[in-house]
This record gives structure tokens, sequence and C-alpha cells, in this order.
């Protein structure tokens, strides 16, 4: 177990060292100062103030973890209803089926009208691109957990809200967290886009203030932090995973 | 009628249809007093665990009344200490957990922290499972999750007990083995307990009264007393003329209703 973790940590040092190699054979080939030498962007990045880092991925963080949180609780919600009530899932099941095909993307320039330029629109964006996923999956979710699971509980008395910590939720965890995952990159796409307009924070925002700067190093270094956070985001999901799923393990 | 005789599990013209027009249980008149063990034998299909599940307060609708002790089944009052057919563990919570969780539901706040640990700790020794206490259900053989599932329904310290073929999964010497600490928990805790099985020598071993379900939903089901096979050492049980008297007429039983 232990073992297998640090092969793995092992085998993506190795790769990320891979990464940089290519990336400076293609620096030396192209010798132009629009793709620098990773040495360069390394160099921009330490350089970075720390203050301005904490600040731009603070930002980014937080949006994220705004929207999701928001898009956790309405689709929780509204995908519970819809997996534990037949009435509620005639009722809301075409609105979802309509509305799930429409690009959430192109929704951003609605919600800038709507909800103006500042953080609202930021949040709402991510959440409108989690929202139906998380809603859709909690449904299935919910469907998939045999009805006498419930059966114990409800012979002892459990009220509704007990039943939903003890089964409803952590049954369903599994497919939230799947669902979570898959989003999350779209959702960081989206970041971007919309930290490009009227904010001067975030690292969507710290790498276009580069690019108009010219500043190259430092826009890579920019995305080389964007990535970071990335990259973090899903550890988190993983270590999610990891610390609620250990039950499905079958290891003696 | 009098009030003795109202007193422990009443059960009046119970029937209960899933869909409209089909008899999954058909009428029942039980009168079982308190504190006494009931094995409940029947072919599949019969209606036993429907039975548990009406008991259980799990079904939507049912025709008739259960009664306990006076009061309608399905009050506060009343708590019910149910092994369904298939365990009915939570997954997602470790055996100590699943424990904890029933314990914390029916008995709110009425015990400390301490002492609720202490009590787990007790249930979980005495089925033979301390060393499982911190493993998930998914990672344990069906026997041990029968045992878990039997802790748990003793741990809550229920009025009504209700098990739904527990013992199934286990070998022969294993079944032995649990039979004897199932009827040495329940001495302790002796609840009203309704035991179903599939099995003639289990009815036989642990019922003061057996109930043999009939195949046709139109008949009613046999009560046959066992105090004599009841009141035996368990060990003796096996051997004794009473046993193998008792198991002719249950065999007997079977094949005029079966
Ligand atoms: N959830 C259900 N929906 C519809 N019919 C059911 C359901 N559960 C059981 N039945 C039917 O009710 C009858 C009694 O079932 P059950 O109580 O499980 O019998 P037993 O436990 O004695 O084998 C069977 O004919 C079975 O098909
Ligand atoms: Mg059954």
């Amino acid at each position: 177990m232990r073992k297998n973790r640090i092969h793995h940590i092992i085998r993506l040092l190795f790769v990320f060292f891979c990464m940089n190699v290519v990336w400076y054979i293609a620096y030396l080939l192209m010798n132009h100062s629009i793709l620098p030498s990773p040495f360069a962007v390394y160099n921009a990045m330490f350089h970075l103030g720390g203050q301005e880092i904490v600040l731009n991925v603070g930002y980014s963080l937080f949006r994220i973890f705004a929207g999701v949180v928001l898009a956790l609780i309405i689709g929780l919600l509204i995908g519970l209803l819809m997996g534990r009530s037949l009435t509620w899932n005639k009722l809301l099941d075409p609105v979802v089926y309509l509305t799930y095909p429409v690009p959430k993307i192109a929704l951003l320039p609605v919600v800038m009208l709507f909800f103006g330029l500042g953080e609202t629109s930021k949040i709402l964006m991510i959440m409108l691109i989690l929202l139906f996923q998380i809603i859709i999956s909690v449904r299935d979710g919910v469907k998939a957990i045999p009805e006498n699971t419930y059966d114990v509980l409800t012979s002892i008395g459990a009220s509704t809200v007990q039943k939903f910590w003890h089964v409803t939720l952590p049954g369903a965890l599994s497919v939230i967290l799947s669902t979570i995952r898959i989003s999350l990159g779209t959702a960081i796409s989206v970041l971007f886009f919309t930290e490009i307009y009227g904010t001067e924070h975030g690292m969507g925002f710290f790498i276009m203030d580069a690019w108009l700067r010219l500043d190259y190093p430092e826009m890579y270094a920019g995305i080389m932090l964007f990535s970071l956070v990335g990259f973090v985001l899903f550890l988190l999901v993983d270590f999610l995973d990891y610390k609620f799923m250990k039950w499905r393990g079958v290891q003696r | 009628m009098s009030n003795s005789r109202n007193k422990g599990l009443v059960i009046k013209d119970l029937k209960v249809e899933y869909k409209v027009g089909q008899l999954a249980l058909g009428q029942m008149d039980l009168s079982l007093p308190e504190h006494g063990i009931y094995t409940i034998i029947g072919p599949s299909g019969s209606g036993k665990s429907t039975l548990l599940r009406a008991i259980a307060g799990l079904l939507p609708s049912y025709m008739g009344q259960i009664f306990f002790n006076e009061k309608s089944v399905n009050v506060k009052e009343t708590l019910i200490g149910l092994v369904p057919q298939n365990y009915g563990l939570l997954p997602w919570k470790t055996v100590h957990d699943n424990i904890q969780i029933a314990m914390k539901i029916s008995h709110t706040a009425s015990i400390s922290k301490q002492e609720r640990e202490n009590q787990i700790n007790q249930w979980l020794s005495s089925m033979g499972i301390s060393d499982l206490a911190d493993r998930y259900p998914l990672s344990l053989s069906g026997g041990q999750q029968q045992r878990v599932a039997i802790a748990r329904a003793f741990a809550i310290l229920p009025t009504i007990l209700l098990l739904d073929e527990p013992f199934s999964a286990l070998d022969a010497i294993t079944r032995e083995t649990l039979q004897i600490l199932f009827l040495d928990n329940w001495l302790a805790h002796p609840a009203t307990t309704l035991f179903v099985t599939h099995d003639v020598e289990e009815a036989i071993l642990l019922g003061q009264k057996i109930i043999v379900m009939p195949s046709n939903k139109e008949e009613t089901p046999e009560m046959i007393d066992n105090e004599l096979v009841f009141q035996m050492k368990h060990e003796d049980k096996r051997d004794s003329v009473d046993f193998f008297e008792q198991t002719k007429r249950i065999r007997k039983v079977m094949q005029e209703i079966w």
C-alpha cells in the first residue's frame, strides 16, 4: 500500500521532469521570446511576491469553492427530491432533460447581463457548469440505493434527517465525488474565462495581464501556478474519495 | 377478553397484499405472550418475511391490527430490533459504527458516550467478533455479517426482536455455536422474539412455540407448543425423546399444509 504510493509519486515526479526536458528542447529549437526556457519561468515564479501569489491563487480557489459548494447544496436538494419522489422526478425530469444539452459556457454573457461583472457572475458560472451533472448523478445515485438499506433505521424510528445523513448521503457520495472529479476540469476552464473581465485578482487575470504586458516568463509562471491549483483540487477530491470510500475496498 | 390475554404481541386479522388481489400473507391471528421466543417455519413465499416487515413497520399498508401490550406496535415505546434476511448492515459504516448508530438513534441521549462504548464492546465480544470492530461489512463473510447484525439488534435492548433466517449463511458447526450464543444473550435480555428459519431442527431447538406457515394463503398457520424441549438444557435437546417426537410432529404438519 505505502510502497505503491511512493512508486506512484516517483513516477509522477519523473514524468514532470521529462516534460521539462521536452520543454527545454523545444525552447532551444525555437529560440524565440514567446517560449521562454523553463529556468526563466521558474525564476519568474520565484520572483513573484508571496503576497501576490496568495492573493491570486486565493481568489481563484475561493471562486471555485463557492461555486462547487453552491452547486452541491442545490444539486443535492434537487437530485434528492428527484431520486426519492416519483412525482418530483416526473415534474423535473423534462426540465433537466431540456436544459442539460445547453452549453453552459454560452450562458456567460447572459449571466454577466443579469449579475454584472463582479464575483456573483463568476461563482454562478462555475455553479451552472457543475449543477446539472450533480443533479443527475445524485438522482441516479440515490435511486441506486436498494430500498431495504433503510429498513433497520426505519424500524427503530429514525427521522428523515437521520436517514438522509446515514444512508442517502453516504450511499450517493461515490457518484457525487466522481461527478465533481469529472466536472472540475470544465469548472477550472470556465473560471479562467470569467477572470478575464471585471476583476484585478485571480489566476485568469494574472495570466492575461502578463500576456498584455508581454512578460512571457511571468505568463508561463501564471499558467504553471494555475495548473498547480487544478492539481491541488484533484488531490483534494482524491483525498475525500480515499477518506469516505474506504468501505468499498474488499481487502480482508 | 381478559387483560392477560392482551399482554404481549397480539396480531389480529392481519393480511398483506403488495399488489391488489394478490395475498403476500394470508390471514394471521396470533397472541404471543411477552418475553418468549417464537420460531416461524414455512415454505419460501409463504409470507414469513412479510410478517416481520409488517411488525417492524416497514410496510406502507396492511389489513388488520398489530398490538404490543395493548398499544399499536408502531409507537415509539415499542423498540424493534430487526435482523433482516440480508443482514441490513450499512456498508459505509464499520462494524462498530453500525452498532453505535443504531444505539444513538434508538436511545436518544439517554446514556453517556463512555457507557455506550462499553456496551458496544460487550456485545461485540459476546458475539465473538471483537476483532472485527473496525472492519467494513463488505470485507466480512456472510456469517460474520450475521453476527454483527444480531449484535446490533441486541445492543438496542429492543422490546420486540425480529430475526429473518439469521443463521442461514452458516455451516452446521458455526450455526450451533451461534444458536447457543443467541440463547444465552436472549436469556439475559428476553425480548419478545420472532425467529424465522427454514430449518426444522432450529425451530425446535430455539422456540417456545413453533408457528408453521401454510403454503396456501387461504389456510391458517399452525401453532405448536414446544415448552418441553425449550425448558431443557441446550446440549441435551438434540438427543431427547421430546425433540424426536417434536420433529416427527412438525414434519407431519408440514406434509399436511405445505
Ligand atoms: N416487495 C414486494 N413486492 C411484491 N411482492 C412481494 C414483495 N415482497 C414479497 N412479495 C411476495 O410476497 C410473498 C411473500 O413473500 P415473503 O414474505 O418474502 O416470503 P418468505 O419470507 O416466506 O419467503 C411472495 O409471493 C413474494 O413474491
Ligand atoms: Mg423471507
